[in-house]
Order: C-alpha cells, then structure tokens, then sequence
C-alpha cells in the first residue's frame, strides 16, 4: 500500500520537475488566431504591410509600413469604434519605436478613429535586444481590442558595444532613456532603505519581541506600556530624532529636485484626428452574394457581383482579409506562395455588371482557424482590391455569410 | 538581557506594575532570541508577498511605469494601495509586542521584493531599463504613520492624522526622484516628458496607449492645481484603505488565532 502512495506521489512529482526544468520554447505567436474568425474578418483590415529589413543591428532602424481600415462591417455588439491605437506587438522592448506616423501627422498616442477610416502608418522601430523577434503592426480599438497585423521575424543582431539610446532634452543636454534619472532613484532607494532598517533595528536588536507577548495581553491597545518598561522615553527621543531625520531629507530631496531639474511638466496625452486619406474616387461597386467552404479541400468560393462603374477597365488584384491577401492569380505576384482564382475574368469593362467566383483553396484557413465553423456568426469577410488600367485603386468590403459548407 | 524602564511618574509602582515589569524582563527556557529571529525572519516573505501583491492588485500599472506616474491618479490609488498591509502589520505588531514598527516593517519587506520583482522579472526576463519601471519606495510614508502611532497610541488617530500624511509623505518622497522624468523634451516636432518617451517608445506587447489612466483633463479642474485636490482626496481614500489593513489584522490574522487559543 505504502508503495503504491509513494508512486501516486512520486510521479507526478518527477513529471513535474521535469517539466518546470524542462527549457520553454520561446512564444513566437501573440494569441492571433485565439480571437473569433468572423471578428478578426469584420473589423480591422490590413494590406501593404512591409517591413524595410527583416536584419538589423541593434540601434539599426527599420520602417514597419502599412495601411489599415477600420471596415465598414464593424460589428454593432463591439461598440462604435471612436478611439484607436496603431503600434507594433513583439515580445518586450526588444525593438523601441522611434517614430510614428498616421496619414503622415506624427502620432505618438492614440488617435480618434471611427468605421470606415483608412490609416497609413509608418512605424520606425529599432534593434534592441539581440535576438529573433516576430514583429506584428497592431490595431488597438479602446472598449474593443487589438486586432494584428501580418508579421514578420526581425533578426536582432548584436552591435558589440552597449545599447544605448540617446535623446535630446529640451535643455538641449542629450541623455541616454535607458538610464536617465536611474541614479537618483538608486540613490532614494538606498536612503529609505537604511533610514527605514535603523528604525526598526532599534526595536528588534536590543529588545526581546515574543517574550513580550505576556505582558502586552494584559494591557489595553491605547498605551506604550512606559510603566513597565515596553516603551520608554529614550525610545520616544530616539524615533523623534528618525523622524526629524526622515522630514530632513525630504525637504532636501524636494530642493534638491527642484535645482536639479527645474524645467518640468506633466505627462502629455496627445490625441488628434488624423486627416483623412485622398481616396481615389468610387468606379466600382462589389457585394459577395454566396460563400461556400469546402473543408475536404479547404476551399472558399465566393460570388460576387461586381459593377464597374468608370471609364476603364477595372481588374480585381486580390482579396484580403485580417493579416491575409490573397493576389489574383496571373495579375498580381503570390504572397507568401498564396493567390486565388478568379473566374470568368479578373477584368471587368466599362459599365458592365458581372458576377465574379473567387476560389481560394489554402490549408491557411483552418491553420489560422478563419473559418467561422462552430462561431456564432459563420460569416466572411474581407477587402476587394481593384485598379483601373491608369493604376486608381479602390478597395471595397465585402461580406456574406457561409451558405453551404461544401463545394 | 538587562531592560531599562522609565516610569511616567514617581509614585512607587503598585503590586500589578511590578509583576508586568517582572514578567517583561523574566527570562524563558524556551522563548529565548530564537524565536524572535523566527518570526521576524519567516515573517518577510509573508508580508512581502502580501503588501506587493496587494499594491499590484489595486495600482498596478501606476507602479510599473514612469508614464503612468501622474498627478492625478499616482497620488490617488498608489497611497490607498499601499497602506492596506503596512495597516495590518501595525496593528499586529502593537497589539502583540507593543512596537510602532509594522509600517517600517512591511515597507522595508515590499521594497527588497519590489526590486527583486522589477530586476529580475522586468529587467532580466522581460528586458525593460529599471528607470522605466521603479517602484515607488514607501518607507518614509512608513516611517510617519509608525511615528504617528508612537506618539498618539491610538489606531483612530494614526488612521486619521498617519494615513492623511502617508499620502502626502509618499508623493513627496517618490516625486523628488520622478522629477527627472519630468523634464521636458520633443518626441517628432512634439512637447512631452521624457516618462511619455519611455512609454512611447519601449513597446509594452498588447498594450495601446489609450489605456493609460492618467490626468487627461476635465473641466472640473481646480486652476489647474490638480495634484493638490488628488493629495486631499489620497490622503483621504488612504485613511479608508488604513482600516481595510484594520479588518484585515484584526478579523482574518488576530481573531481566529484567538479563537483557535481558546479552545485549548
């Protein structure tokens, strides 16, 4: 019996041991496909998404650009987005983001958004920490959530002398972010740490704690208990003079302060609109009649009827939606080996009004779980990029729900 | 050990004065220095773990980063966060061996694993520069509400006169080394402190500035003086955070422990 016990206790405990020793991989993923398909679809699209190096030194910079929209299918149970946040995702400060433009305005905060909008951002980040990152752009909605952008490994490598990272105050002093005011607070932590163990040490080195215990059980809480020696006056004139000491040094820490750094002011929020981007007039108008998936052959098939409604002939480049585009096949180059099929022609003439069936047959529907199945609102969405022949480009939503789940 | 004792005045003792006086210096055979050091030294990480979890529970963020350091509500959680524990530890230590040392004793713990959090958790594994993500230090706050205690042996008054000064002490004492952080500097063309850099531009995964609770305004501001009705309104919410410390000692450490005494 005896030894069963042992066992029952003595495995899991191994197993245990072994997997807390064991060394963790590192996370290279940042929950993406965790959130709901058909909410990663219907908020937040991302296309052009580059990064200018995937290889920088640390202290190297790198440009992160791209173009979000906040689509027109927003979903009304996540609110009406009015407050957004386009920064980048990675695992720490690994990188530090230099710059930050929105529609070309500098943004370092948050920006007033709403449904609809289109935000180019350029993000200027730098090399860290030494390493190989997976870097995400990200589209925080406030009262929503973050939604990401497509990703990509940046490989930090090391400079060989210590990262630093110098910025100019408005003083005109140039100061290191990674360390400034660093000594001061070394300095006051160190001050309050002694200043705080000489106040206690008082008590507990020359006096006996728990063998004081029979004596203050027998008094009321409201006395020092003079009379029998608990407290005694040296002990009030030796915390008086702690206490003074203690007052001292906050008011010399306060001029101090104010003679060190004399220019201060309260942390900034800076919020604005950013201005609209030029948008290319509409010349044609889409809307996704039917989706069909076929998990057999992992194939979406979506009808769509199309209008063009311009002067030229407008072709339908690609689809995209969340962190993905998929290039028409024969017009635009694959992305990351994927494109879509686009029947009976990816051109559409002057004024003529067709329907069009994009197939895209990618595993990456259920590896990055897209399809609805098993959601509460089986739905598809995404954006429909078309150009004319004089390269205007209009981007259209489209949306459908699944109405079969077989080809 | 020999103890000195001052009476408060000079009548002869009585007969119960002198057995209380005997019974603090009679000497035990086994409650000897030893079971001081336990305590003291097994009671470190107890109230270590207590007064850090508590502060990362009701201020998190606002301890974590410079950026969120602000003057309106730094000085509002922060001082209601962290008198809770040093509170409890207070009581007990003055109901048990009648020294005004909980305070000091709790700010002294939280600080060794508020910087072994933020060295080794903040710096080493997650790679943030410690100037971005000191702790606030608590001891001279500390220092007062012991003091305050000492001097008025009451627990209503060192809530009311003590917590209203923790607040004060405490913004006082971590402003001066914030003030660096304060200083004024230009982020592409833009106005804002070197704390607003830091948060900008050491990237805080899944973590959008707008969530950042600090002074954003309001017409309600009083001239402009925010920090000063943020201290009275610390300083008062700190009172109310002393006797949650209160009912922490006095109903979940003290009262069971008498209750599980007097069975035996």
């Amino acid at each position: 019996m005896r030894r069963i016990l042992s066992r029952l206790f003595v495995v899991p405990a191994i197993a245990l041991a072994v997997l807390l020793l064991a060394p963790a991989p590192s996370a290279n993923a940042h929950g993406e496909t965790a959130q709901e398909a058909f909410l990663r679809m219907g908020t937040v699209s991302f296309w052009d998404v580059k990064f200018s190096a995937t290889e920088v030194e640390q202290g190297e910079q790198l440009k992160v650009t791209g173009t979000a929209k906040i689509l027109e299918t927003w979903p009304e149970q996540l609110g009406e987005p009015e407050l957004g946040f386009i920064g980048v995702v990675a695992p720490g400060p690994v990188v530090i983001i230099k710059e930050r433009k929105i529609n070309g305005a500098p943004a370092p905060h948050a920006i007033e958004v709403h449904k609809g909008g289109v935000y180019n951002f350029e993000i200027t980040i730098a090399g860290r920490r030494p390493g190989r990152w997976h870097v995400h752009p990200i589209f925080g909605i406030h009262g929503a959530g973050s939604l990401l952008g497509p990703g990509q490994y940046i490989e930090v490598k090391e400079s060989g002398k210590a990262f630093t990272n110098p910025v100019k105050l408005a003083s005109g002093q140039v100061v290191d972010l990674e360390k400034v005011g660093m000594g001061d607070v070394a300095f006051w932590a160190v001050v309050w740490l002694v200043v705080g163990l000489v106040w206690l040490l008082y008590w507990i080195v020359p006096k006996r704690t728990v063998a004081r215990l029979p004596v203050t059980s027998q008094i009321p809480l409201n006395t020092d208990g003079m009379e029998y020696g608990l407290i005694t006056k040296r002990d009030h004139k030796a915390m008086n003079v702690i206490m003074a000491v203690t007052l001292v040094l906050l008011a010399g820490g306060w001029i101090y302060q104010a003679r060190a750094y004399p220019e201060k002011m309260p942390q900034q929020v800076l919020r604005f609109e950013p201005e609209p981007v030029a948008m290319t007039p509409s010349f044609v108008q889409a809307k996704a009649t039917e989706v069909r998936y076929d998990d057999a052959t992992h194939t979406v098939t979506m009808i769509v009827d199309v209008k063009n409604t311009g002067t030229r002939p407008a072709t339908l480049q690609g689809f995209t939606t969340t962190t993905l585009t998929f290039p028409t096949a024969g017009v635009a180059e694959p992305v990351d080996g994927r494109s879509m099929t686009v029947s009976p022609s990816p051109t559409v003439a002057p004024g003529q009004a067709t329907k069009l069936t994009l197939t895209i047959s990618d595993h990456v529907w259920r590896e990055e779980r897209l399809i609805p199945i098993g959601e509460s609102r089986m739905q598809i969405t995404g954006v429909l990029r078309f150009k004319d022949d004089a390269g205007a480009e209009n981007f259209v939503t489209v949306q459908s729900f699944i109405t079969s789940l077989s080809a | 050990m020999a103890t000195t004792y001052t009476t408060t005045d000079a009548r002869p003792p009585d007969s119960r004065t002198e057995a209380l006086r005997a019974l603090l210096n009679r000497r035990y055979r086994f409650l000897d220095r030893k079971w001081d050091i336990v305590f003291w030294a097994t009671a470190v990480f107890v109230v270590a773990a207590a007064a850090d979890i508590t502060k990362l529970l009701f201020a998190g963020d606002w301890d974590f980063w410079t950026d969120w350091k602000d003057r309106q509500w730094w000085p509002i959680i922060t001082p209601f966060a962290v008198i809770i524990i040093p509170s409890a530890l207070q009581y007990i230590q003055w109901l048990a061996w009648r020294m005004p040392t909980g305070a000091t004793y709790t700010a002294l713990c939280l600080a060794v694993a508020s910087w072994i959090g933020r060295i080794v958790q903040w710096d080493w594994f997650a790679g943030f520069p410690l100037n971005f993500v000191w702790p606030v230090s608590i001891i001279a706050a500390a220092i007062w509400l012991d003091w305050v205690l000492l001097k008025t042996k009451s627990m209503v008054l060192t809530s009311l006169i003590g917590g209203f000064g923790f607040a004060l002490i405490l913004w006082f004492a971590n402003y001066i080394t914030l003030a660096p952080f304060l200083q004024p500097m230009e982020w592409m063309g833009l106005p804002m402190t070197v704390a607003d850099v830091q948060g900008i531009e050491y990237v805080r995964a899944q973590t959008p500035e707008y969530l950042r609770m600090i002074e954003h305004g309001s017409l309600r501001t009083f001239l402009g003086e925010t920090q000063y009705v943020s201290l009275a309104f610390g300083g008062t919410l700190a009172v109310a955070g002393y006797w949650i410390g209160q009912a922490i000692a006095r109903g979940l450490a003290i009262w069971p422990i008498g209750r599980y005494i007097k069975k035996f």
